[in-house]
């Protein structure tokens, strides 16, 4: 070591220097702190969050039960139980479906994967729960946040291009979301 | 009679000085959160009252209602000792302070001095002897746990405290050699008339301002605080001697651990910066409001303390457990020691 260094070894030179930088934050104090409760952040448009179930405009499920999303899914959230559409046997429906999303890991895979555009993901993210169970979602549960997420919906698919329309034409059957 | 209005004045001090003490305690729990967070940029706790300052309020109520935990296995009798005894030390040490000037008051004929507690002329030693019991109460807490992480914090801590401890004492004696007295009311006295008199520039003899460095690193690692926070070091041992401690137990440690600040930044200010003097005479105020002045100076002596004990936990990472022993033993100790011998020296060529 030379005569330098041992004066700034003497002198804390370095301890001083980085007590200096410390001391700088505080009178110049900017916090970068957002106050979660109370302020929230701007998300982009394309944040992956909660996931919901979608309806047209005339308010029938999108979904037809094909099990694209299920076998889509890395982590295995999401259960379909397909069924023909009653007095429609060409059409199917999704009778049941359900989502574990303790599982899910918002990858967005599901979406992708429907052929209809049934699935979409919301800005929601609080979703914390006290109970594990609240987080196995049913159909109902999922159109519901479909419903209060994306108030403007689709058109039908039969209005929208001849050569998809043709999934779609015999969904008069499918029982209706019963008035809440 | 006499012993009556003793005792009732005696009970009263002490009183009055615990609770100063323990509300600077909660204050500082406060102040030591928001102060790390605007130097990091952040904002500290905000939630409890406007801005936060309810925050200590309910921490007391959170520790005080918790589940008191003893591990199996846990030495029952030593784990609930060990709390007490690193509590009582930090407490105790407050008895020998001179917080104001070195008045006599004569109360239906008994002498009361009502700015330190009692002026006894061992007060130096006093204090020493029971920061070192304080460290019982680590050591026994770590042992007592029955955890590795406990027993780990609580060696750590045993050969830290008995390294440090030994700069803290030596780096005191240039100190006693300048005052030849180990009454902090002598030493206080001896420091009046203005800052080049106190001893840390001490005028006309040798500075204790080495000293006072050695003392200020010693008794940061004496009270655990970061840079040398390696009994507790939360990344590498969870949280060191009191990982298995909750609720009021916990409690106590925290508190010891802020009382031993409060009572080493009283020490460093009545040692090496004229406990309750003002640098300047003039700024102390006519004879009578001395007592007044005194306390406001002694307080801001002792709140610049604190505060650097705060900066340096923002500042400073934390030391290897090799490069901890290394320094005290090989570079303060040595310094300690020259910083006698000179002391030593000049003040026998150049009697005061
Ligand atoms: S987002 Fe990914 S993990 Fe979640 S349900 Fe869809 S495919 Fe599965
Ligand atoms: S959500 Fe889409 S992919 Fe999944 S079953 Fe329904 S239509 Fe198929």
């Amino acid at each position: 070591m030379n005569l330098k260094e041992w004066i700034k070894t003497l002198t804390f030179y370095e301890l001083l220097l980085g007590m200096k930088a410390t001391m700088s934050h505080l009178l110049n104090y900017k916090p970068i702190t957002l106050q979660y409760p109370h302020e929230k952040k701007q998300l982009p448009s394309n944040y992956r969050g909660m996931l919901a179930l979608l309806r047209y405009d005339d308010g029938t499920e999108k979904c037809v039960g094909c099990d694209l999303c299920e076998a889509a899914c890395p982590s295995r959230v999401i259960r379909v139980i397909s069924a023909e559409v009653p007095e429609e046997p060409a059409k199917r429906y999704s009778k049941e479906y359900y989502m574990d999303m303790t599982r899910c890991l918002f990858c967005g895979l599901c979406v992708d994967a429907c052929p209809v555009d049934a699935l979409g993901m919301t800005q929601e993210y609080e979703w914390a729960v006290y109970d594990k169970r609240q987080l196995q979602l049913n159909k109902q549960q999922l159109l519901a946040i479909g419903d209060r997420n994306f108030p403007v919906r689709e058109k039908r698919l039969e209005y929208q291009h001849p050569n998809v329309a043709y999934f779609n034409v015999g969904f008069k059957g499918i029982p209706q979301k019963d008035a809440e | 009679m006499e012993t009556g209005i003793r005792l009732g004045l005696t009970l009263a001090q002490i009183g009055a000085v615990m609770v100063a003490v323990l509300l600077t305690v909660a204050l500082l729990t406060l102040l030591e959160r928001k102060v790390l967070g605007w130097m990091q940029d952040r904002m500290g706790p905000m939630e409890v009252g406007p801005y936060g300052i309810l925050q200590p309020v309910a921490d007391g109520l959170k520790l005080f209602f918790k589940e008191d935990i003893i591990p199996a296995g846990a030495n029952k009798f030593m784990f609930s000792m060990a709390p007490i005894l690193s509590l009582v030390p930090a407490l105790i040490g407050f008895a020998v302070i001179p917080f104001g000037p070195d008045w006599t008051i004569d109360v239906g004929g008994v002498d009361f001095k009502p700015f330190v507690i009692t002026d006894i002329n061992i007060g130096v030693l006093y204090i020493l002897a029971f920061a070192s019991i304080g460290a019982y109460g680590i050591i026994l807490g770590g042992w007592s746990s029955n955890s590795k992480y406990s027993l780990l914090g609580g060696l750590r801590s045993a050969a830290q405290l008995i390294s440090y401890e030994l700069n803290v004492g030596l780096s005191i004696v240039g100190v006693l050699l300048l005052s030849s007295s180990l009454s902090l009311v002598t030493i206080t006295n001896a420091q009046a008339g203005g800052f080049w008199n106190w001893y840390f520039f001490a005028w006309g003899s040798f500075p204790q301002a080495i000293a006072f460095m050695v003392f200020m690193i010693s008794s940061i690692a004496e009270t655990n605080r970061t840079p040398f926070d390696l009994p507790e070091a939360e990344s590498e041992l969870v949280a060191g001697f009191f990982t298995e401690y909750s609720g009021m137990r916990f409690a106590f440690f925290f508190l010891a651990e802020y009382g031993n600040m409060i009572l080493v930044s009283c020490v460093a200010t009545v040692l090496f910066f004229g406990g309750w003097h003002a640098p300047l005479e003039i700024l102390q105020g006519p004879e009578w409001m001395h007592g007044i002045t005194g306390i406001i100076w002694f307080a801001g002596k002792v709140a610049f303390f604190l505060f650097l004990f705060f900066w340096i936990r923002a500042t400073l990472p934390r030391l290897r457990y090799d490069q901890l022993m290394r320094f005290g033993w090989k570079v303060l100790l040595p310094i300690a020691l020259g910083n006698i011998v000179v002391t030593a020296i000049v003040e026998y060529m150049f009697p005061t």
